[in-house]
């Protein structure tokens, strides 16, 4: 590949970054940690699957297989808002968005603000220094309106987001908006060996369950009753090495006392609870447990579609239910960077939809 | 447990209260294990707040009625799935008699006034509640003038005039607007509206005040005679909101905002939260129930009805967006 290619300049960019001896990002780390606002244990695992996944190749793969046009949106802009409950959210927005060829103007989460915001300063002090602008105040961008907007928000939120965005010069009526609205995701697994569960409980506890990758539901060929002891021994296991750092509100011990009562079968974690129930994921730190076989899976992807991300299993990997490519169990929190939230390639939406 | 127990008010709510604790964590199995895991024991007093409220949905997930109880009446909620709908099993009509009849003439007389009661979407729904409310208010009314409305149809003059007296039109909020849609003659002066359900609704959201408005100009009838009423399958009291949007319970009543994060603690007036009710008349089912409707309270102890509680604390990469911009 040509040192001249988009992609080796940006993949060069990304990793130089994230070596260990960057002293900027080890601060910015640092502060993370101690404003209290992700877990270290969570940032170093984003940033080594960072490493593993944004390398030349992948850009590559990506670039191929999302149609990329180097460089096609030249002097286009686009907004990304980032939603931070995980760090380092909008990572793969913003490399889509300077393959393209746009200039990228980010308004960072309040919950993620150091982190993203060196990266982008490295940008700012390279040869990107023009196609990057970021804030974690929407007053601070530049007052004209983007070329699309990225988003990711609640069904009830777009309207709202949009006028307000139009509102304050930021965005046009006509302006592209994508939205993105999936807030869970659904696993399969057909057996209780080792591996499987630690990938499971990779999927549901990494980042304290509140990725949209997260696993909030699963089904499997057994019972929560006869499961509990021993897949409670794995999330122990787990959480010594990952302690959980977003603690559940109270109201999930209501959730806890309510299922006793009416006696739905659970395991109560302290900081998580599971129960046996086919209904929709809704809230945090609950893992929905459905005792079934395959058709009982694909039963409740087609019932849950709206707001599901994603769809792994231990053995089905590869399968279609309707629309959704089912992903590997272990790939939940470690997705390519080709992967598409809400089922949208960021590049291929930005080359269809600006111009 | 009697009617006359708990309508008592000249014994104290407190008082009554703890007597139908105990009758649950006697007779209810659902409800006793709820509140032991909150370490509720019997044999002690407890204040309104500190008894825990259990989630309303366990009218549709769990049978609700004392033990050895039997249903006299049974009551579902609308919605379309059998999964999706309340079942009240009502142990004790009589309690449900006195506790609509005893509230609704705190508020309104029928010396006064006519009741004409309009209630589509209700109709349809066999175990509706209101229904059965308004047959017993429109039988209570000894001229017989009373009556359910006909579906579909405007109010006309003719039928307005009739009784020779004001009209308590009482009605499903968006039914209401219907009928003014079909053109319905102004109310005859010194008629009353009740809206019950404003927040159901198969057309656009509205918000109460401007729901208010509608009926007030539709109706031709002074804002202030504009009331709404609050109840649900899941509960045999209700609580009436006189010329405005604040309701006041019956004496047999107590409604607290409860914070959503911790439903254990209440709200400060003024704050947002869900609604928590304690209705003793559901004695043989449950009465201490957290709705999932959003209200708040005043330094008076009213309570508004904001809608629904919506969950703001969604996992996924979503939802923050709202608090960011």
């Amino acid at each position: 590949m040509s040192e001249n290619s988009l992609i080796y300049r940006i993949s060069e960019k990304v990793q130089e970054w994230l070596q260990p001896d960057n002293q900027s990002l080890k601060e910015a780390i640092e502060r993370t940690v101690r404003d209290g606002l992700f877990a270290e244990h969570d940032i170093r695992f984003q940033i080594r699957h960072l490493k593993e996944s944004v390398t030349q190749p992948n850009l590559q793969q990506w670039a191929k297989k999302s149609g990329l046009k180097e460089n096609s949106l030249s002097g286009q802009r686009v907004l990304a808002l980032h939603a931070g409950n995980l760090p380092l959210v909008g990572f793969q927005d913003i490399l889509g968005v300077l393959l393209t060829g746009a200039t990228y103007s980010g308004k960072l989460s309040r919950k993620d603000p150091w982190i993203l915001a060196d990266f982008l300063n490295d940008l700012k002090n390279s040869e990107f220094s023009e196609r990057v602008n970021y804030s974690t105040d929407p007053d601070e961008l530049p007052k004209q309106p983007a070329d699309a907007v990225l988003f990711a928000g609640s069904t009830d939120s777009v309207y709202e987001v949009r006028a307000r965005l139009i509102k304050s010069r930021l965005a046009e009526v006509g302006t592209p908006f994508l939205a993105r609205m999936a807030h869970f995701s659904i696993a399969h697994i057909d057996n209780h060996d080792a591996d499987t569960m630690r990938d499971l409980i990779e999927a549901v506890f990494r980042y304290g369950g509140s990725g949209c990758r997260s696993v909030a539901m699963v089904v499997a060929p057994f019972s929560l009753r006869s499961e509990k002891c021993t897949f409670t021994d794995y999330v122990e296991e787990f959480w010594l090495k990952n302690p959980q750092h977003n603690k559940p509100d109270k109201s999930l011990f209501h959730r806890y006392a309510y299922n006793r009562a009416i006696g739905r079968e659970q395991a109560w974690l302290d900081d998580f609870l599971i129960e046996e129930s086919s209904k929709k994921p809704g809230d945090q730190f609950v893992l929905h447990w459905k005792k079934g076989g395959v058709e009982e899976f694909k039963s409740l992807v087609r019932k849950h579609r709206n707001g599901l991300q994603a769809i792994y299993s231990n053995s089905l990997i590869a399968e279609r239910v309707d629309d959704l490519v089912i992903e590997p169990l272990s790939t939940a929190q470690k997705p390519p960077i080709w992967w598409k939230p809400d089922g949208t390639d960021i590049i291929k939406w930005l080359q269809d939809r600006v111009s | 447990m009697k009617a006359e127990q708990l309508f008592d008010s000249t014994v104290p709510f407190e008082e009554r209260l703890n007597r139908v604790l105990q009758f649950q964590m006697d007779r209810n199995p659902v409800y006793r294990r709820f509140a032991e895991t909150f370490g509720i024991s019997p044999g002690r007093n407890y204040k309104p707040k500190e008894i825990p409220l259990l989630p309303i949905q366990a009218f549709k997930e769990a049978s609700l009625i004392a033990e050895g109880a039997e249903a006299r009446l049974q009551f579902r909620s609308s919605g379309t799935g059998s999964m999706d709908r309340s079942t009240h099993h009502v142990a004790d009509a009589e309690i449900y008699h006195r506790s609509i009849r005893d509230e609704f003439f705190r508020h309104f007389s029928f010396k006064t006034h006519t009741l004409f009661c309009y209630t589509p979407g209700y109709a349809e729904n066999k175990g509706s509640s209101l229904i059965y409310m308004l047959k017993e208010l429109t039988e209570a009314d000894p001229s017989g003038l009373s009556r359910f409305l006909p579906l579909g149809k405007p109010l006309t003059q003719e039928s307005l005039k009739e009784p020779g007296k004001p009209i308590l039109l009482f009605g499903a909020a968006f039914g209401l607007l219907d009928l003014i849609d079909f053109d319905s003659a102004p109310l005859p002066e010194g008629s009353e509206i009740v809206e019950t359900g404003g927040m159901k609704t198969h057309r656009r959201s509205m918000s109460k005040n401007e729901l208010r408005i509608k009926l007030s100009e539709g109706f031709e009838t002074p804002i202030f005679n504009i009331h709404s009423e609050y109840g649900m399958c899941e509960l045999l009291s209700q609580c009436y909101a006189i010329g405005g949007e604040w309701f006041s319970t019956p004496d047999w009543v107590d409604v607290s905002i409860r914070r959503a994060d911790n439903p254990s603690e209440l709200c400060m007036p003024g704050e947002e939260g869900k609604i928590g009710i304690i209705d003793l008349a559901n004695v043989w089912s449950c009465p201490f129930l957290l709705t999932g409707d959003r209200g708040v309270m005043n330094e008076r102890g009213e309570f508004r009805v904001l809608g629904r509680w919506n969950r703001s604390d969604l996992r996924g990469c979503n939802f923050l967006i709202d608090s960011e911009l």
